[in-house]
C-alpha cells in the first residue's frame, strides 16, 4: 500500500518536473543583455545616468534658443557663475551653461550619427566580404587596408578646412568615412565563420538568394557582436569628436560641442582662473564615455556565455 | 529512365602557393566518377572520410563548383546552379542537425523558407503547409513557434527532413543523415525515412560511411576510395560477393554482435588484412588510385586493372 503511494508520488513529481521544463524557455538575446546589465550594478547606474543625461540635454535644448546662447554680449565677458549665468560666461559673453547643454547634445548626436553611419556601412561591407569570400573578399579587404593606411586625422583636418560651412551632419559624414573599417573587419571575420555552417548552405539549396541569406540568415546570427561593437564604438566616437573640436578642427564656435568648450582651456588664463568654462565639459566627456563603456562591457560579457555573470 | 546521371564528374580544389598565389597543384577530391540513379531507388555512396563522397553529393546539389564532367537530372543538364526550377526537385539533408538549422529562426521560418522562395502562399496557407509537414515527420503543430535548440538531435533532423520535402522534390541527397545521432535514434529516423520514401515516391542518394546502415537502407551501392569508384553493385552483390580488395576489407570490418564468433571474425579480418597488404598493388595503380570500372555482371562493376 505504502509502496503504491510512493510510486504515485514519484510519478507526480516527474510530471511536475516535466511541466517546469516545458515552461522554462531559454531567454532571448535581448533578455540576456538586460539580465547582465541588471546584475552589473555599475553598468546599470551607467545606463540610467546616460539615459538621464541624454533626456535632459535633448529636452532642454528643445526650449533653449541657439541664437540666444551663441549671441556675443560684450558687457558680460568672462563672468563667473551667478544666478543669471549658471556656469558663467566665456570670452564672447556667451552663457556657458547653455553652450554645455547644446554642446552635449551636439557631441552625443555626432557620436550616435557616426556610430550609426559607420556601423551600417561597415556591417554591410564586412558581411558581404565575409559571406562571399574568395576574390571578392580579397578585393574588399584591400580597400579596407587602403583606408586604414590613410592618416585619417590629417585628412579630416584638410576636409574641414576645405568645406566652408559644416554642421553636425557633414561632420558626422566626414568622420564616418574614416572610421567604418574596424567594424567591417570584425564583422567579416565572423561572417567567414558563419558562411561555413550548414544552415547557410542549406538556405542555398532551398533556393534563397545571396542577398536574403546575408540579411535574413547570417546577419541575425551576428547581431550580438554588432550590438556590442556599436556600443563600444559610441564611447570612442564621442571622444574622437571632442578631441578634434578641441584641436580646432571640429565644429565651429557657433555650433558648440563639448570639444569647443574644452578648447577654451588652451588659453592659460582660462585654464587657471576660469574653470567654469571647461571643467564641466571635461567632466561630462569623461563620465559619458565611461558610462557608455561600462554598458558596452556588460553587453560584451552577455554576448559570451562563458563571461556572463548573470 | 534514369533520374540522375553523373558522367565523369571531377571536383578539384586548387592548392595555391608560390609567387602571386598561382595554382601549383590540386586536391582531386572527386576524380572521374560515373553513376546513375533510377527513380524510386536508394543509392548508397560509401567510403572512408576524405574519399570524396560528400563532395560528390554537394556537386550534384550545386554547392561545389564542378571542374569537369556532366550531371544530368532527367534529360536536363545541371551546371552551376542556374536552373532554378530543377534545383527545386533536388533537396539535401545535412549531416549535422545542429548547424544545419539556423539557431535564430523559429521552426515555422525554417520550414517555410523554401515555400517562401518558390511558392506564393498567404500566411494562413503557409501555416497549414508547415503544420502538415510537421505532422508528416512526426512532430506536433505546437513545435512551429519553437527554436531549434529546444529540440533533441533526432527531432532536429526531422525538422531538416520536413524542410527538404516541403517542395516535394524528386531526389533527396542525404549526407550522413544519421551519423550525428544516437544509435537508438538512428534506426527510428532511418525507418521513418524509408516510410516517407514509399509515401512520397522519393529517390535517395544516401551518403554514409556506416555499412550496416547502408545495408539496411540501400538498393544499390557505390564504394569510393580517394575520389574514385572501386566497386558498384546491388546491395546483395556488394555484401555477399565483394570483388575488390578494398570492398572486402570494408565488409569484413562490419561488427558482429554475437560474441561466439569473435575469434572466427578476428581471424577472418587478419586474413583479409594480409590479403589487402599483399595485393594492394594489384588493385591500385602507382598513385594509390583505383583503376577504371569493369563490368562483371549487368549491375556489378569493379575497378580492376587490365590483365594480360
Amino acid at each position: 500500500m505504502s509502496e503504491n503511494h510512493s510510486h504515485k508520488d514519484i510519478e507526480q513529481q516527474v510530471s511536475e518536473q516535466q511541466k517546469e521544463q516545458e515552461v522554462q524557455k531559454s531567454p532571448s538575446g535581448l533578455r540576456i543583455f538586460w539580465r547582465e546589465i541588471l546584475k552589473d550594478k555599475l553598468a546599470l547606474i551607467s545606463l540610467i545616468f546616460f539615459v538621464l543625461v541624454s533626456m535632459i540635454v535633448f529636452g532642454i535644448s528643445l526650449i533653449l534658443d541657439l541664437d540666444e546662447v551663441v549671441k556675443i554680449d560684450p558687457f558680460a565677458i568672462h563672468q563667473p557663475p551667478s544666478d543669471e549665468f549658471l556656469l558663467g560666461t566665456d570670452k564672447g559673453g556667451r552663457d556657458v551653461f547653455g553652450q554645455l547643454i547644446i554642446g552635449t547634445r551636439n557631441s552625443l548626436a555626432i557620436g550616435f550619427l557616426v556610430t550609426l553611419i559607420s556601423g551600417a556601412f561597415g556591417i554591410i561591407f564586412g558581411v558581404v566580404s565575409g559571406y562571399f569570400g574568395g576574390h571578392i573578399d580579397n578585393f574588399l579587404m584591400r580597400i579596407v587596408d587602403f583606408f586604414m593606411v590613410l592618416p585619417f586625422i590629417m585628412i579630416i583636418i584638410v576636409f574641414v578646412t576645405i568645406v566652408p560651412r559644416y554642421s553636425v551632419w557633414t561632420f558626422s559624414l566626414i568622420m564616418s568615412a574614416f572610421i567604418w573599417m574596424g567594424i567591417a573587419r570584425l564583422i567579416r571575420s565572423k561572417a567567414l565563420q558563419e558562411r561555413e555552417l550548414d544552415y547557410a548552405q542549406a538556405s542555398r539549396t532551398l533556393g534563397s538568394s545571396h542577398t536574403s541569406i546575408i540579411f535574413k540568415q547570417v546577419l541575425p546570427n551576428i547581431t550580438s557582436l554588432v550590438v556590442v561593437t556599436m556600443t563600444l564604438n559610441l564611447a570612442a566616437n564621442i571622444g574622437i569628436e571632442s578631441g578634434l573640436s578641441f584641436l580646432g578642427f571640429g565644429l565651429p564656435e557657433d555650433t558648440p560641442s563639448l570639444g569647443t568648450l574644452m578648447s577654451y582651456a588652451t588659453n592659460p588664463t582660462t585654464l587657471e582662473e576660469r574653470w567654469w568654462i571647461w571643467a564641466p565639459a571635461a567632466a561630462l566627456i569623461l563620465v559619458l564615455m565611461l558610462a557608455v563603456r561600462n554598458v558596452g562591457e556588460a553587453l560584451k560579457r552577455a554576448a559570451d556565455a562563458r563571461q556572463r555573470r548573470a | 529512365m534514369t533520374l540522375l546521371k553523373v558522367e565523369d564528374l571531377k571536383v578539384h580544389f586548387p592548392i595555391r602557393g608560390g609567387i602571386l598565389n598561382r595554382k601549383i597543384d590540386a586536391i582531386r577530391a572527386v576524380d572521374g566518377v560515373n553513376f546513375e540513379i533510377e527513380p524510386g531507388e536508394t543509392y548508397g555512396l560509401v567510403g572512408e572520410s576524405g574519399s570524396g563522397k560528400t563532395t560528390t553529393g554537394k556537386a550534384v546539389m550545386g554547392l561545389n563548383n564542378i571542374t569537369n564532367g556532366e550531371i544530368y537530372f532527367g534529360d536536363e543538364l545541371l551546371n552551376k546552379g542556374n536552373k532554378v526550377n530543377i534545383r527545386k526537385d533536388i533537396q539535401m539533408i545535412f549531416q549535422d542537425p545542429y548547424s544545419s538549422l539556423n539557431p535564430r529562426k523559429r521552426v515555422i521560418d525554417i520550414i517555410a523558407e523554401p515555400l517562401r522562395n518558390y511558392e506564393n502562399l498567404s500566411k494562413d496557407e503557409e501555416k497549414k503547409r508547415v503544420k502538415d509537414l510537421l505532422e508528416k515527420v512526426g512532430l506536433t503543430a505546437e513545435s512551429m513557434l519553437k527554436y531549434p535548440h529546444e529540440f533533441s538531435g533526432g527531432q532536429r533532423q526531422r525538422i531538416g527532413v520536413a524542410r527538404a520535402i516541403a517542395l516535394e522534390p524528386k531526389l533527396i541527397i542525404m549526407d550522413e543523415p544519421v551519423s550525428a545521432l544516437d544509435v537508438s535514434v538512428q534506426a527510428q529516423v532511418l525507418n521513418f525515412m524509408q516510410d516517407l520514401q514509399k509515401e512520397l515516391n522519393l529517390t535517395y542518394l544516401f551518403i554514409s560511411h556506416d555499412l550496416s546502415v547502408v545495408k539496411h537502407m540501400c538498393d544499390r551501392i557505390g564504394i569510393m576510395y580517394n575520389g574514385r569508384y572501386v566497386e558498384e553493385g546491388t546491395t546483395k552483390e556488394i555484401f555477399n560477393d565483394p570483388q575488390h580488395i578494398y570492398t572486402k576489407r570494408l565488409v569484413a570490418a562490419i561488427p558482429d554482435i554475437d560474441p561466439k564468433n569473435r575469434k572466427e571474425n578476428t581471424n577472418f579480418r587478419e586474413q583479409v588484412k594480409e590479403e589487402y597488404t599483399n595485393s594492394y598493388y594489384d588493385y591500385f595503380d602507382e598513385d594509390g588510385l583505383a583503376y577504371q570500372l569493369k563490368p562483371i555482371t549487368d549491375t556489378h562493376r569493379v575497378a580492376l586493372p587490365e590483365r594480360g
